[in-house]
């Protein structure tokens, strides 16, 4: 190899080289594998909001089927009912993922916990009125696979009975 | 012969090979940005009818669980296997205690919205700017009681049994209110699909009044 070749190698006038395109084309390729990764968290995201507006759905609705059941349908003497049942709440499928499998379906575990009598020495015949604590529980995937992180929405309601 | 054979063996500028590769992988870009793009503008125009669901399902819930929590009794009519029903809503006039009001509420299928009182809900939904192929229906608007099963509510196993066991005082001013929308794209080119997204709102309402002794003392 001669000195004038090896100095038209090295002339840079006018064109690109190898090092330059292979780094043009990895900043290409590093910024769309950081846009996609933006819109699929976005989009993942939404999903979450989404499964969340359904939580706090049910957590309402649950809220007023325990505000249903003081009013009208509750005896104090039931202390099993007064108990609650946190840990052992009825389970509501909260999405669907994949319609062909139904091993990637979300579910959450709906609860209440003990109904607290509250005696404001208003009525004269013992309790006033009753707080009520009802929780949504579920698992959202985590940014890991196979990691998973709970959530959990949690309301609080009171009722009076409706013999008062 | 000597000056040609100069100028071509000159280096400034480009070569064949790499205009083309030049052209090859500005076209992969672009091609790229396009359909990201594009990609994009459809996830923008989904999110936004989704949006739009929402926002008109969220009032609709909300303002007919107002009207329930109010009511002293309602009356649905429309029957079990019908997903649309007719619900008349009975409150007491806040001025006078020996009258009452009524709110009637039901869908209009042809313009796909709820009616009150024979004025729609809220004048924005179905929006007035939807674009070729673009259409919301109103696909449920039902209130059954709670735990009941018909073609269109489905309850939880668990509710229905609970329902069983409960007292009717409980059962007779327990709602469940069940609204879903359906928005549809239909394709306009040869190489579009059809696309459709169905959302259902639920809620739960027990109307207070229903067994509040106040109503009896007020009534009678």
């Amino acid at each position: 190899m001669d000195r004038n070749s090896i100095a038209r190698m090295r002339d840079d006038r006018g064109s690109i080289d190898f090092v330059q395109l292979v780094v043009g084309l990895m900043i290409v390729a590093i910024a769309c594998v950081g846009t996609f990764q933006a819109l699929g968290f976005g989009y993942d995201h939404l999903n979450e909001q989404m499964r969340y507006r359904k939580a706090l759905s049910i957590a309402r609705s649950y809220l007023e089927y325990w505000q249903g059941r003081i009013h009208t349908d509750f005896h104090p003497s039931d202390m099993q009912t007064r108990a609650g049942n946190f840990g052992r709440g009825p389970r509501i499928k909260l999405d669907e993922g994949d319609p062909a499998t139904t091993t990637d379906d979300i579910y959450c575990t709906v609860e209440y916990g003990g109904l607290q009598p509250v005696d404001q020495n208003t009525t004269g015949i013992g309790t006033d009125y009753w707080n009520i604590n009802v929780q949504v529980i579920w698992q959202e995937r985590g940014h890991n696979r196979g990691e998973f992180e709970e959530k959990r929405i949690t309301l609080f309601g009171s009722m009076v009975a409706a013999e008062l | 012969m000597n000056a040609l054979r100069k100028r071509l063996a000159r280096e400034d500028g480009w070569t064949f090979i790499e205009a083309t590769l030049a052209v090859v992988i500005m076209s992969v870009m672009v091609l790229g940005l396009t359909i990201v793009m594009l990609a994009f503008r459809e996830h923008l125009d989904r999110s936004w009818a989704v949006r739009s669901m929402d926002q008109y399902g969220n009032d609709v819930l909300e303002n007919l669980t107002h009207d329930l929590r109010n009511a002293v009794d309602i009356e649905v009519a429309g029957g079990d296997n019908s997903p649309y029903h007719r619900v008349q809503v009975k409150f007491l006039n806040p001025y006078s205690h020996d009258r009452f009001d009524y709110n009637n509420w039901r869908v209009d299928t042809r313009s796909n919205r709820v009616i009150v009182n024979n004025r729609e809900l809220q004048p924005y939904f179905p929006p007035r700017n939807l674009r070729r192929g673009e259409s919301y229906v109103i696909e449920q608007f039902t209130l059954t009681p709670y735990g009941k099963e018909t073609l269109f509510a489905k309850p939880e196993g668990w509710e229905r049994a609970d329902a069983l066991r409960r007292d009717p005082k409980f059962t007779n001013a327990a709602y469940e209110i069940r609204f879903k929308i359906r928005y549809n794209r239909n394709a306009m080119y040869t190489d579009d699909v059809n696309w459709s997204y169905t959302r259902e709102y639920f809620n739960r309402v027990y109307l207070r009044n229903k067994n509040l002794i106040v109503k009896k003392g007020i009534t009678d």
